[in-house]
């Protein structure tokens, strides 16, 4: 029966492979694995939390469940910039924490394959290129695709060297 | 669906059993953590079969084996025991148990066994 | 194999089941050993225990487990056969309780979803050896071996039927039978025995080989390796005699041949005879065969608590359950408070809405009073604690435990027992004197530790209390002083306070840890532990008399009463029991100090403000405290005045903790959590003590 799931998840794993989440922040297009997005929603209210780095705006409520939601604009230290009825906050669930994510709109569901998918060049400067895994070729368009679990996990590196 | 009460002092064996004879068909009526609730369940729900283990507080697996007999002389009870105890299987064997299975078992050894018995 | 098995609800069952018998284990090892001896039920009991381990974890391929279960199983066998006189009864504890940690650690494996790779080989090693040095002592080499050829004896005459017989036989048909069983069924030997047993109703002639099947272990070999040979004389055809022998369960082959004559039955007895006289000059075998050879029929109550009308849940189940009664309770707050029905004249919808409210409320209850549980198991652990501490330190000290039956809910217990095992530790550790020292001061020999748990209101007060040396006043000031946590001058602090010091982050220095007690950490892990439950710990000593630490602790995590207040659009909760009062301020009562602190006059009594627009950086037209609302909120008898916008009303609020994103981020002072209000949005919930603290 294990097996049965097994073969299940590889399935959807499969049908997911290559399929990525676009969006722009200003002219910038991003991708985001759509096996980590989980819902797309519009801005909704959100209750500020004190304490916290500015990227990270505070907590919504989403039907009864309570998940923090964060800038990727000021994560990726960029202006900031108005909500409107075009921000989306696209919900992402990985290792089990889920979190809004504050884009300036969804562009589309892509499927890249493989072939068309490179590592970034390396760059020492330019903060936010750690948080992009690859990019994509899309035509003649190209989609920086987002390392998710970085983009979560990496502020705590960062509160480590800001203490010392 | 022939039906089966089971009998074991432990929970995690009365789930583990529990849950190979449901995957096989058969029809879990009553459990029972002791023998002398299990001699009462016996009674109470009349099974095609009884699965008993040895080792239980307030009344052994033997004594209830004794019991039921005593009562139906045609009940048909399968014993679980484990390495070591020899010597109570064969006093099971004497009582009229129809056969036994060995922890730790597998479900084929234990649908084996089961089947067999029904049928004889 | 059974890896088949190794789905969640079994592994699930096996971890509660196991944890249940280890504790009840653990509880029974204690109490033998103080009174310094095993008595019968216990050795029962505890038999039965390992019995039950090594079944379960043997069907799940835990083999680590499973063999310690069956070495100690083994020990226990012999005690309870053989009632030895000359058990040593504390290392006896000390092997079992290894083994308890030991089967504890791996359990805990399981549960985090690791595997069970635990090596206990050298433990049981030396149960092996205890057990055999047991068997010397007791001389029970000789007598058991006596009584083993004595009863092969009895056997023999019972099941071996003598060639006379034969001769005289009137039965027509012989037959020679081979049966193999399946590979793996287990003890071939007895299937063998009651394939015998079966035949008894169509014969008295039977002969079969191996013949000692019951008394000998190798004969399982001879058994899978060559068959078991039988042969038999009886009327029944050979259509008969293959259906009987085809019913054999487990059978693999059998090889059923009808015998001409009774050449061959003879030639087999005469081999037959020659096979016993070589068996009986070989020792008999001594392993394991005797075991269980007598039943037993102890009446002791101590059975797992699997009543029939109890079905045990999953605690996740039960959070799930506690989360859907809090949304039902926020919906329900959405519904009858609609902005929509405002000014409307619904005499009949609010009938209904206050039935609705009452059933709610009802179903809260129940859904808390479903995840209530006693605190005596974990206060029964605390005795493991203390027979660890006083074996290692020399320390000879009694441990009382008053009003254990106290329920708190699941998820706080999960919180006190390490606090709590770090208080008894350190209440061994520091203050209960050596008892040369308790003799000279004129105190009994054993020190006292009292464990006391009971209810206050909607908290819990656990009271850890020894009768030690207590604390001292100047010791701890000049720690404090050197570790620089001395936060005002000691003239001005009360008793009271310089004892509270112990539980300041960075009170605790190294050359105060010792093995057990400080484990690199301090009192203020204590603290943090009990309020990340919003709980409180206090703590009160009289030199000589000995220390007094309490713990306070909410009822429950889940629902609190609350007041909702507004700073500029952002809401807070702050739980009712905290609040003193609230009030609207007078220009006149406002003092500002030179360092542009505020503060307010109430009563005569001075208390500090706390805006919390300025700390919480909340924009707010509100700033002058003429306009908005002062809160006075107190906690462990420090008072302070929250400045706030508005009060919003109270309301029963279902605390959820902060997305675990932000909690990995940091401990946000002055938050217990947050809450959803009737129009979906969300309030933050105050910690009061953390905000008298910021």
């Amino acid at each position: 029966m294990a097996d049965l799931v097994e073969d299940i998840m590889e399935m959807e794993e499969d049908t997911q492979k290559g399929r990525f989440l676009t969006f722009s922040l200003g002219k910038e297009s991003y991708g985001i694995e759509i096996k980590y997005v989980t819902e797309i929603i519009g801005i909704q209210a959100i209750t500020e939390i004190p304490e916290l780095p500015e990227y990270v705006k505070g907590i919504i409520n989403l039907r009864g469940k309570i998940i923090p939601v964060m800038d990727v604009r000021l994560r990726f230290k960029k202006e900031p910039r108005e909500y409107n009825d075009r921000t989306c906050v696209v919900v992402i669930d990985i290792k089990d924490i889920s979190i809004g994510l504050i884009v300036d709109t969804v562009s589309e569901v892509l499927t890249i394959p493989e072939n068309s998918i490179v590592e970034p060049p390396k760059m020492n400067k330019g903060f936010n290129n750690r948080y992009i895994k690859n990019i994509g070729k899309v035509g003649n368009d190209v989609k920086l695709l987002l390392d998710c679990e970085k983009l979560l996990t990496e502020n705590e590196l960062e509160d480590l060297s800001e203490a010392m | 669906m022939k039906k089966v009460l089971i009998v074991d002092d432990a929970a995690f064996m009365r789930l583990t059993i529990r849950s190979i004879l449901e995957k096989n068909g058969f029809e879990i009526v009553g459990e029972a953590e002791n023998g002398e609730k299990g001699v009462q369940k016996y009674k109470e729900l009349k099974p095609d079969l009884v699965t008993m283990d040895i080792t239980m507080p307030e009344m052994t697996g033997i004594e209830a084996l004794k019991h039921i007999k005593e009562y139906d002389p045609n009940a048909k009870v399968v014993m679980f025991s484990a390495m070591g105890q020899e010597l109570m299987v064969r006093e099971a064997i004497i009582n009229g148990a129809k056969s036994f299975i060995v922890k730790p078992f597998t479900e084929d050894h234990v649908m084996q066994v089961l089947n067999k018995i029904l049928i004889i | 194999m059974s890896v088949q098995y190794t789905n969640e609800p079994m592994l699930d069952m096996l971890i509660f089941e196991t944890t249940q018998l280890i504790e009840q284990l653990e509880q029974s090892i204690l109490n033998s050993e103080k009174s310094s001896c095993y008595t019968e039920d216990a050795i029962n009991e505890i038999f039965r225990i390992m019995h039950t381990i090594k079944g379960s974890s043997a069907m799940m391929m835990f083999n680590n487990i499973s063999t310690l279960a069956h070495s100690m199983e083994d020990l226990f066998y012999f005690l309870r056969e053989e009632k030895p006189s000359n058990v040593d009864c504390s290392t006896l504890s000390d092997l079992l309780l290894e083994g308890v940690d030991f089967i504890k650690l791996e359990v805990e494996k399981l549960k985090n979803g690791d595997n069970a790779d635990g090596d206990a080989a050298a433990l049981i090693d030396r149960i092996n050896k205890f057990l055999s040095v047991l068997r010397q002592g007791n001389n029970s080499t000789v007598s058991t071996k006596e009584i083993k050829v004595g009863q092969i004896d009895t056997k023999k005459q019972q099941y071996y039927i003598s060639q006379s017989k034969v001769e005289a036989s009137t039965y027509n048909n012989a037959y020679k039978a081979i049966i193999y069983f399946e590979d793996g069924c287990g003890m071939e030997n007895i299937r063998a025995y009651s394939v015998i047993h079966n035949l008894k109703d169509f014969t008295d002639q039977i002969f079969y080989l191996p013949d000692d099947i019951i008394d000998n272990d190798e004969c399982i070999e001879a058994i899978r390796n060559g068959g078991f040979k039988v042969y038999l004389k009886t009327d029944c055809s050979y259509e008969e005699m293959h259906k009987i022998f085809m019913q054999t369960i487990f059978l693999k082959n059998l090889e059923l041949i009808q015998l001409e004559n009774d050449d061959e039955l003879k030639q087999f007895l005469e081999e037959k005879e020659f096979t016993d006289q070589e068996y009986f000059n070989k020792a008999p075998c001594q392993h394991a065969i005797y075991k269980e050879a007598k039943e037993y029929t102890d009446k002791e109550l101590h059975s797992p608590p699997t009543q029939q009308s109890m079905i045990s849940v999953s605690v996740s189940k039960l959070d799930k359950l506690m989360d859907l009664v809090g949304e039902m309770v926020i919906a329900e707050a959405m519904v009858i408070q609609n902005p929509d029905l405002k000014d409307l004249e619904l005499d009949n919808f609010q009938k209904a809405a206050r039935q609705l409210n009452k059933i709610t409320d009802e179903m809260q209850d129940m859904v808390m009073s479903i995840r209530m549980v006693p605190l005596s198991a974990t206060f029964h652990k605390m005795h493991r604690v203390v027979r660890d501490m006083c074996k290692k330190l020399g320390k000879e000290v009694e441990l009382k435990i008053f009003g254990e039956e106290t329920e708190v809910d699941k998820n706080i217990i999960e919180h006190i027992s390490d606090p709590l095992m770090h208080l008894v530790r350190n209440a061994i550790d520091h203050g209960i004197e050596p008892h040369e020292d308790r003799l000279a001061k004129g105190k009994s020999q054993a020190g006292i530790i009292t464990l006391e748990a009971k209810n206050a209101g909607s908290e819990v007060q656990v009271i850890v209390k020894d009768d030690g040396k207590g604390l001292s006043k100047e010791g701890i000031l000049k720690k404090a002083k050197e570790n620089g946590v001395l936060y005002k001058s000691q003239e001005d602090m009360t008793d009271r306070e310089i004892f509270n010091l112990i539980f300041l982050p960075g009170f605790s220095t190294k050359d105060s840890i010792t093995e057990f007690s400080g484990r690199g950490v301090g009192m203020d892990v204590v603290t943090k532990n009990i309020e990340t439950i919003g709980g409180s710990v206090s703590v009160d000593s009289v030199p000589e008399k000995g220390t007094i630490i309490m713990l306070k602790i909410p009822l429950t995590l889940a629902i609190i009463d609350g007041m909702n207040i507004r700073v500029g659009k952002s809401r807070y909760t702050i739980p009712t029991i905290s609040i003193k009062e609230s009030f609207r301020p007078n220009e006149g009562d406002i003092i500002t100090d030179p360092d542009g602190n505020e503060m307010i006059m109430v009563r005569g009594q001075c208390y500090p403000i706390l805006r919390l627009h300025e700390i919480y950086r909340v924009k707010t037209g509100i700033t002058n405290f003429v306009d908005g609302i002062i809160i006075m909120v107190e906690q462990d008898g420090k008072s302070t005045c929250i400045f706030a916008d508005e009060l919003l009303g109270q309301q029963q609020v279902v605390v959820k903790s902060l997305p675990e994103y932000i909690k990995n981020y940091k401990k946000i002072g002055g938050l217990a959590g947050c809450t959803l209000l009737g129009d979906g949005s969300i309030s933050l919930i105050l910690d009061v003590g953390g905000l008298i603290n910021i």
